[in-house]
């Protein structure tokens, strides 16, 4: 098997005077050459931190880390010129700059020729609707616009293992979906290359990813396809339960017999709790806890699992109360 | 593809790079405008100062050419100084580029040299106009075709180099502070203080006199008036002949290149252990 990124009992722990923080515990993860790799988890989970050690931004506390078979500690030259990296949220770049410049400027620091980067800058800027920016300077660009724009950063140095954190956080729709295209086409241009992809957006990794590592407090809680991931919760029932807002309901929700997870997330004023049932005899029993809450029910429906199922399923929380813990 | 060749693209784009964020804040007359009044005025300060304190008395012409000299050059010191040790914080609390740049083939020392060098060439600009300006508005025996230039370019090369050195150093330092604005200032300051800028190192107290006769800036500085000035030059060193005074500096340069490998080379394992290339600043 050809292995692009592989870490072994990597951990890292954030010292300061008045605390200690694992961001890492032991992770150990293989990534194929040509995988669209997904690490999903809630913020604070460890995915950045993962990320920055894999592009030798940040060195481990203590395990191995080896990206294209090279040590990212002893080989950290080496592996800076087979990756590139792409982080999203970020107000990037060199303000004074043109947008067609700063990512020529960017291909010198990988030593690229200019008249073939010159081109392949224009093709990418064409297709992420940048083109009428490109002599913009960055400072003027919107905030999507420069996250577009340092998406075509990491691709135009062409890199074998691009790594993208969070790419997609704070994007339009559109946008979002322009980023998601542009990644698949990348990939489909030369199946050589390696996608690592952090994201909290569960639909994000379902649609984009080929395998996806479910991180949480800095462990991997489980890894695999998407659609192995949500198999591990096909045999419960997923019930979503829409209720006014109300006193604190989870627990007892939780305590109800049949159910095996639940969590909550507040959307425009409603409740949302979403179930995992061992049987559909378990309804009845949640059915008698809301009663007696006194909040109004506003909606049920049963639907397919998705990763945040899968997620909810392994961790016992959604991501949002894993965040807030 | 080289590595030579690649590193060399890197060296360029940096330095087209540093030029553009030193040059490209503003229209490019009311630039010209700043860096001709920039060290001007400087200057200008010093020289009334000294004026209104000595009061025109006898014999403090020969000191004027000192202070004057010292106060030209030293605008090296200041730009690549301040600006590249700022240049780093910059990159990674304003613009937020440190980490593309760091993860980057490009090697970290060619970056910033090519990032520094644009400083530098603001810096000679500042110098000639000083020196041009100076020389003809209070009458400095300086004589373009008396110059040594061998002497004075040789001598600011391997200054430059210390610089440049040290700049390096101290910027990978600073990325240790949440709050890094106004620290190359600070570093630039201390150096002004004890290179011999403005006052002959003498007049320091025993310590820092000795740590003043350290640094390769002290040298330079001398060697620059003996080339600028040749015998009407005030010598910090009268008993030292110029080669002598090149062979200090040569020694001092070297040790103050290796010091900076150490402590640069110390700073960045230390920030990739404590994640300090794209910390959170207060920019």
């Amino acid at each position: 098997m050809d292995i692009a990124v592989e870490t072994k009992a990597l951990r890292r722990v954030y010292r300061s005077r008045r605390q200690e923080v694992v961001a890492l515990d032991g992770i150990d993860l293989q990534v194929r050459r040509g995988e669209r790799f997904g690490v999903l988890g809630p913020n604070g989970a460890g995915k950045t931190t993962l990320i920055k050690i894999l592009v030798t931004l940040l060195l481990p506390s203590s395990g191995e880390a080896f990206v294209d078979g090279l040590d990212v500690i002893r080989q950290f030259r080496e592996v800076r010129h087979r990756i590139a990296m792409v982080s999203g949220g970020e107000n990037v770049g060199f303000g004074m700059l043109k947008v067609r410049e700063q990512l020529w400027m960017f291909s010198q620091f990988y030593g690229m020729p200019s008249a073939q980067v010159r081109r392949h800058i224009a093709e990418l800027l064409e297709r992420l609707g940048l083109s009428e920016a490109a002599d913009r300077r960055v400072s003027a660009l919107s905030s999507g616009m420069r996250q577009k724009m340092n998406l075509i950063r990491g691709l135009i140095t062409n890199p074998r293992i691009l790594f993208l954190d969070e790419p997609t956080v704070a994007l339009d729709v559109g946008a979002a979906r322009d980023v998601r295209d542009e990644v698949r086409r990348w990939m489909a241009e030369d199946p050589s290359r390696t996608v690592i992809l952090t994201t909290h957006y569960m639909m994000e990794a379902d649609e984009l990813c080929d395998r996806v590592a479910i991180v949480n407090r800095g462990r991997i809680v489980a890894q695999g396809t998407p659609a192995e991931l949500k198999q591990q919760v096909q045999q419960d029932a997923i019930v979503d339960l829409q209720l006014s807002p109300g006193n604190r309901l989870l627990d007892a929700l939780r305590a109800v017999d049949g159910v095996a997870a639940a969590s909550v997330s507040e959307q425009d004023g409603i409740d949302r709790f979403s179930l995992h049932l061992s049987s559909d005899a378990a309804l009845s029993g949640v059915m008698r806890v809301v009663e007696g809450s006194g909040r109004q029910i506003r909606g049920v429906q049963k639907r397919e699992p998705t990763l945040e199922d899968a997620f909810v399923k392994l961790v016992g929380r959604g991501m949002a109360e894993e965040e807030q813990a | 593809m080289s590595e030579a060749i690649a590193q060399w693209r890197g060296f360029k784009a940096a330095t087209r790079l540093g030029w553009k964020i030193s040059s490209n804040w503003t229209q490019p007359l009311i630039f010209v405008i700043y860096s001709v009044l920039r060290p001007l005025s400087a200057a200008f300060i010093l020289v009334i100062m000294y004026r209104v304190i000595s009061g025109g008395a006898p014999g403090t012409g020969a000191y004027l050419a000192f202070l004057v000299s010292g106060v030209a050059f030293w605008s090296f010191v200041q730009y690549g100084f301040a600006g590249l040790s700022n240049g780093i914080v910059e990159d990674r609390g304003e613009y937020k580029m440190l980490k593309y740049v760091y993860t980057s083939p490009a090697h970290f020392y060619v970056y910033l040299l090519g990032r520094g060098l644009a400083q530098l060439a603001s810096a000679a600009a500042s110098a000639v106009i000083v020196l041009v300006v100076a020389t003809v508005a209070l009458r400095l025996p300086i004589h373009p075709l008396g110059v040594n230039y061998p002497l004075l370019l040789s001598a600011s090369f391997l200054a430059l180099l210390a610089v440049i050195g040290m700049a390096m150093a101290y910027g990978l330092l600073l990325l240790q502070a949440v709050d890094a604005h106004g620290y190359g200032e600070l570093g630039s300051g201390v150096l002004y203080v004890i290179s011999g800028a403005i006052f002959p190192i003498t007049v320091l107290p025993g310590v820092l006199a000795t740590l003043a006769s350290l640094s390769p800036l002290v040298y330079w500085m001398e060697l620059i008036r003996r080339s600028l000035l040749g015998s009407q030059a005030i010598r910090m060193f009268p008993a030292l002949s110029d080669g002598d005074v090149m062979l200090r500096l040569v020694v001092t340069t070297v040790a103050t290149l290796l010091l900076a490998h150490l402590v640069f080379t110390w700073a960045d394992r230390q920030a990739r252990r404590k994640g300090l290339i794209d910390m959170e600043s207060n920019w």
